[in-house]
């Protein structure tokens, strides 16, 4: 399926799936993440997300054996998925963090801003929104507009 | 500057608030709110059970909205059935 007639919900899932495969066919198991493959990820495509523990390796194996639930020491698509909600669900606090009150609803800048989003390449000016942890020039999502955002 | 990975995750509050600031609280999906955002976002789950049945599956608390945990039990049901149809490619 192409990306144009996908749903941001479908192309943002695929993304995942796919950044998931392209650790897990690296060592052992195509379709699991062994101790590396989770560590090279964490490094690579979650710096800001995991910012401390992504210097640590002590801290990323915490994480993988927290995510370990049947205890073989690899992650599973269906175990590593539940760090994909862990996460978003974090993110969407720290956008909630210093946020004025009474403005309607607003985020702030979240873990950071801008970057590459695959999802969101058609039509939309990538280039021009610095420091916003997603701008909406493309239809989707809700407008910050009038609410004092601050970047 | 965030990655690719991180953006991504950040589309699901994205779609969570597109739709949850249809209507009251910007933290609920109500009803109709969530109909639409299956419809909208993943039209191939309605083929096997409406948006009714889907909403009690996920009103955990039962409190008639869908908060933002709750969405993101359908992020994770909606990223667990793509990956088993890759394979199934």
């Amino acid at each position: 399926k192409d990306k144009m007639s996908q749903t941001l919900m479908e192309c943002s899932v695929e993304t995942i799936i796919n950044i998931f495969h392209q650790y897990s066919t690296r060592l052992g198991h195509p379709d699991r993440l062994n101790q590396r493959e989770f560590s090279q990820m964490v490094k690579k495509e979650l710096p800001n997300f995991l910012k401390k523990e992504r210097r640590n390796e002590a801290a990323i194996r915490d994480i993988l054996e927290d995510l370990d639930t049947s205890g073989d020491k690899d992650l599973s698509f269906e175990e590593f998925i539940t760090l994909v909600g862990r996460l978003t669900e974090a993110s969407h606090e720290e956008m909630h963090k210093n946020t004025p009150k009474g403005h309607g609803h607003t985020h702030g800048p979240g873990f950071g801003g801008s970057g590459p989003n695959p999802c969101k390449t058609q039509g939309g000016n990538q280039g021009g929104n610095h420091g916003h942890s997603h701008d909406h020039g493309h239809g989707h999502g809700h407008s910050h507009d009038g609410h004092g955002h601050s970047h | 500057m965030l990655t690719e990975m991180e953006n991504t995750l950040n589309n699901f509050i994205e779609i969570y608030h597109k739709y949850s600031k249809l209507q009251g609280s910007d933290h609920a999906l109500y009803g109709n709110d969530f109909k639409k955002l299956l419809e909208d976002e993943c039209p191939h789950f309605l083929q096997n059970k409406n948006a009714a049945t889907w909403f009690k599956e996920l009103d955990i608390n039962r409190d008639n909205a869908i908060n933002f945990q709750e969405y993101l039990t359908l992020v994770i049901k909606v990223g667990l059935h793509a990956h088993d149809e890759i394979h199934k490619e």
